[in-house]
């Protein structure tokens, strides 16, 4: 077995497993390379099907694509689709210019989301994170029990050995499970080109431009690049180091920073 | 000689995690700044050395006006030493246009609009507050060798490199084992005192809640930043 | 340079220099990014002190927080013949949970020792955790060496305390190699102050290492994760050694029964085997009553099919156990309910000290010999043997105790 087919076996292992032990399971879908990468996954551990829901959490202010790409393959896939908005939020008129992005983000994502939960109950989600995404994710484990807040204490977790996951849920928790969690992002890039996965068009370059990571429109700003095909992605990466997430994430803590400078008198 | 080591920013966490001995000292602790509504540091440092809540007042200044502030030697607990020597304390003796620099490239930074100039603004910034860290590490040095009973050396560099890094650990980790280094060169009564700590947002850092102390005379317990003015005249002079 | 991966963790006490030897390994072999170093030194020089190594891999981990794609929970770096993973492995006594999560995927550990200090707590309980997950590629670093001024003796006296403390444990360290990892001797690079010493680099024994052998030679065990029913039946599961072929004369553990594999299957490929570690499917040509957990074998070479077990565990959770007090036992896909017939033995991982014999009592971070009764037989293997049958956990709501079965009892 190759580098690419050792991911895809322990990944199909733990996906089955989480089917397994937990029955009100569903995985989450940004439609975003990662989670369409899971669904793939998912359809071969189980043979083509997708046996439980994908949960799509809406803001509504997603690209066209997404939405498109969503209602294709849904279709084509058989996948029950159940979309998540935090539609309070969202009459109240919440969105990115209307104040700061945290907290856009926290209602329309993370509220949306455990709003989601709480309706269907779900015990356990499967997500597509990996661990070379972030600082914090290095301390992830594959199954990781978030309480109702969705905090997660990785100062003590069980220890994760041998696989041998944490298969018992208590009252509120859910837990996230993370099959993809050993990959990187040249792994995904090069598995999408082999197995020839569909993915959403904005990935790749247009006019010098693409996104690296899609979110909702008026949070992404696209990178430099001239990769129109996942081949020349795989290039890309291989020889660039720029951050994947910095565009989304850096914008909203340097939005929040500003806000607390002024009020601190700095500016 | 009495010393005090006033450090913006210098955040109790940071201090516990890296083990900086010479600046935790026999007795540390956090201070309780929450009589304040902000966590300002010229409303702090004002507080700090006339021994009462000075909020009010440096607030009305406004956000500009308020850091031009130079209290009287008359207002402050500095008065009842004979010859005291104040390092670049904000408030006292700020040394303003170097400050007034960090602050405009501050605002630069978040003003502009490419990753590649803000990168090179960070870096800019970074060298103005370490090249003025060296020059105030000098000064402080000399001051320690010179003829007064009471030196106050105050360092900015963990606020001010501390607000576009401190998400950049190694960096902390640099600045708060140099600090460390300043206070094991001190031989003799010092008393390390903060305005407030500081949190970490990615890479940045804002201010946190609490400010820090530590001392080898007794146990201050959770001491208000106003109280120090007081207990610091009551030390008795030794050598 | 060839494709191979070799996962290794680097394991020791606190300060005896992990991170300056990371951060020295990375350097060494030109793996760290572009401009890294410079950025450090920069820093350093800034505040007008000198680099240190030890502050690349904070370094790294403040990139990756700021989303640049480096893992330090795994870091990757090559020689001319392979690929190397180090595995991050936490030096805290807190983070044991960690240091064991992480060793466990390892296939090689070096452990690191202070010239100046010695063998100390973490160094023992870490060297016994690596023996008890069966790490036995072991390269042991005598570090700091430039402190000592290089010297002979000095090197000869520690090593002599270290083999000897490995051996009462039965480790035995492939080398044992006088280093500084601040200076960056024998890591890469010979020096000639030490040319008493006549071994190979770390990197040169480290090269020497082999990967784990694949598992496709052993005998075949298909573990039953759980069957489906989507369009057929298929019974799926993971190829954990061996390999199964469409055709091949199965029997089915515990039960005994037996039967042929009908097809092999994969989502939408053509397959008529599947080596070790394939997650896939089998239909069988006679419809027998499978379950998660049983094993799949060829006839031959059996696995011991048993109530009663005989075990090393490690305890990791912070309340005690006490005898009378039931456990899930969890084994691969096998999960049932046990009880601890005996504590025979209970050991302080980091003094190695014996606790107790017959005891009736095992505390966190203990080790203990113990006697396991399962409540419906199971199906094991001696570690040695084939690991992923002669390991398992125990558990309460979460997994307290890792362990490696020494004998299975008929
Ligand atoms: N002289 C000398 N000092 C060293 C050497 N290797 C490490 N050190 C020093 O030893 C101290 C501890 O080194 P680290 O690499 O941080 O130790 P560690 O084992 O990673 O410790 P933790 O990160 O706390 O687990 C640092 O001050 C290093 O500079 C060496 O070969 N020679
Ligand atoms: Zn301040």
């Amino acid at each position: 077995m190759d580098h690419l087919d050792k991911l895809e076996n322990q990944s199909i292992y733990i996906i089955r497993e989480a089917y397994k032990q937990f029955k009100d399971i569903a995985i989450l879908w940004s439609i975003g390379k990662d989670s369409t990468t899971l669904m793939w996954l998912v359809r071969k551990a189980f043979y083509g099907k997708v046996p439980f829901p994908a949960l799509h959490i809406d803001t509504s202010y997603k690209f066209n694509e997404i939405y498109e790409f969503r209602d294709e393959w849904a279709k084509k896939w058989g996948i029950k689709l159940v979309v998540g908005k935090n539609d309070q939020s969202l009459s109240s008129g919440m969105g990115p210019d209307q104040q700061d992005k945290l907290s856009c983000c926290g209602q329309l994502k993370t509220d949306a989301l455990k709003q989601t939960i709480d309706k269907y109950r779900y015990k356990a989600l499967l997500l597509g994170i990996r661990r070379d995404e972030h600082g914090i994710r290095a301390k992830e484990r594959v199954f990781s029990p978030r309480n109702k807040q969705f905090q997660w204490d990785y100062k003590d977790q069980p220890p994760e050995l041998w696989d041998q996951f944490k298969n018992k849920q208590q009252g509120e928790q859910h837990i996230r499970v993370h099959p993809l969690l050993h990959w990187t992002e040249l792994d995904i890039w090069m598995y999408i080109h082999r197995e020839n996965i569909p993915i959403v068009s904005l990935y790749f370059a247009r006019d010098g431009k693409r996104y690296r990571s899609i979110g909702c429109e008026p949070c992404c700003a696209p990178v430099d690049s001239n990769a129109d095909t996942v081949d020349k992605m795989v290039e890309e990466l291989k020889t660039t180091k720029v951050s994947e997430r910095s565009g989304r994430a850096q914008d909203k803590e340097r939005a929040y920073m500003m806000q607390k400078l002024r009020a601190l008198g700095y500016m | 000689m009495i010393v005090v080591l006033a450090i913006d920013a210098l955040e109790y966490t940071l201090v516990e995690e890296f083990n900086c001995k010479n600046l935790k000292q026999r007795f540390y602790g956090k201070t309780n700044i929450k009589e304040f509504s902000e966590p300002k540091t010229m409303v702090l440092w004002s507080s700090f050395m006339t021994g009462k809540n000075m909020e009010k007042e440096i607030v009305a200044r406004g956000d500009k006006e308020m850091w031009n502030t130079e209290l009287d030697m008359e207002d402050t607990f500095f008065r009842s030493f004979k010859n005291p020597k104040i390092i670049d304390l904000p408030g006292f003796s700020y040394i303003k246009e170097q400050h007034e620099q960090e602050r405009r490239m501050l605002k630069y930074y978040f003003d502009a609009q490419s990753e590649e100039e803000k990168k090179n603004i960070r870096t800019e910034y970074n060298n103005l507050a370490f090249l003025h860290h060296r020059r105030i590490k000098q000064e402080f040095s000399t001051a320690l060798q010179g003829d007064y009973d009471f030196v106050l050396g105050y360092f900015s560099v963990a606020d001010v490199i501390g607000h576009l890094n401190f998400g950049n650990g190694s960096m902390m980790k640099l600045i708060y084992r140099d600090l460390d280094e300043i206070a094991g060169t001190i031989n003799h009564t010092l008393i390390v005192l903060s305005d407030h700590g500081m949190e970490r947002v990615g890479i940045f850092g804002d201010h946190s809640n609490y400010g820090f102390w530590s001392t080898d005379l007794k146990d201050l317990g959770n001491p208000k930043i106003t109280d120090f003015a007081d207990m610091i005249k009551e030390i008795p002079e030794v050598n | 340079m060839n494709n191979e991966n070799l996962k290794f963790v680097i394991v020791g006490h606190v300060d005896h220099g992990k991170s300056t030897l990371i951060g020295r390994l990375l350097y060494d072999t030109g793996s760290l990014p572009e401009g890294k170093i410079e950025e450090i030194k920069q820093i350093c020089e800034s505040l007008g002190r000198e680099i240190e190594f030890g502050y690349v891999m904070d370094h790294l981990e403040e990139e990756r927080d700021q989303g640049i794609t480096i893992d330090t929970a795994q870091t990757f770096f090559n020689t001319e013949k392979r690929n190397y993973v180090i595995i991050d492995a936490p030096g805290h006594v807190e983070f044991v949970k960690n240091m064991i999560s992480g060793a466990s995927q390892a296939e090689a550990a070096v452990l690191i020792v202070d010239v100046e200090e010695g063998v100390r707590e973490q160094t023992k309980r870490h060297a016994y955790i690596l023996g008890m997950l069966g790490l036995s590629q072991v390269i042991v670093v005598v570090n700091k060496m430039d402190l000592i001024n290089y010297d002979q003796k000095r090197f000869e006296s520690v090593k002599k305390d270290i083999l000897k403390f490995l051996l009462d444990i039965s480790i035995k360290p492939s080398y044992v190699i006088p280093i500084s990892a601040k200076k960056g001797d024998f890591i890469a690079n010979k020096i000639s102050k030490m040319n008493w010493y006549d071994g190979p680099t770390l990197l040169e024994a480290l090269d020497i290492f082999k990967t784990k052998e694949s598992a496709n030679y052993k005998p075949l065990r298909f573990v039953v994760q759980d069957i489906y029913n989507f369009d057929k039946r298929i019974i799926v599961g993971r190829v954990e050694s061996g390999v199964i072929k469409k055709g091949d004369k199965i029997k089915i553990l515990p039960s005994g029964e037996e039967t042929r594999v009908k097809s092999i299957e994969e989502y939408l490929k053509n397959v008529t085997e599947a080596e070790a570690g394939k997650s896939i499917g089998i239909t069988t040509e006679d419809k027998l009553f499978i379950d998660r957990g049983n094993v799949v074998i060829h006839n031959g070479d059996m696995p011991a099919v048993t109530d009663r077990i005989m075990a090393n565990v490690f305890w990791m959770d912070r309340t005690p156990f006490k005898i009378g007090e039931r456990l899930m036992f969890r084994c691969s896909t096998q999960e049932v309910s046990c009880e601890v017939e005996k504590i025979n033995r209970v050991i302080n991982s980091s003094t190695l000290e014996l606790i107790a014999e017959d005891a009736t009592e095992i505390k966190n971070r203990e080790v203990a010999n113990i006697v396991i009764r399962t409540d419906k037989p199971v199906v094991v293997e001696n570690f040695n043997k084939i690991e992923e049958l002669g390991r398992f956990v125990l558990g309460r709501e979460d997994t307290c105790a890792g362990g490696i079965i020494t004998e299975p009892e008929q």
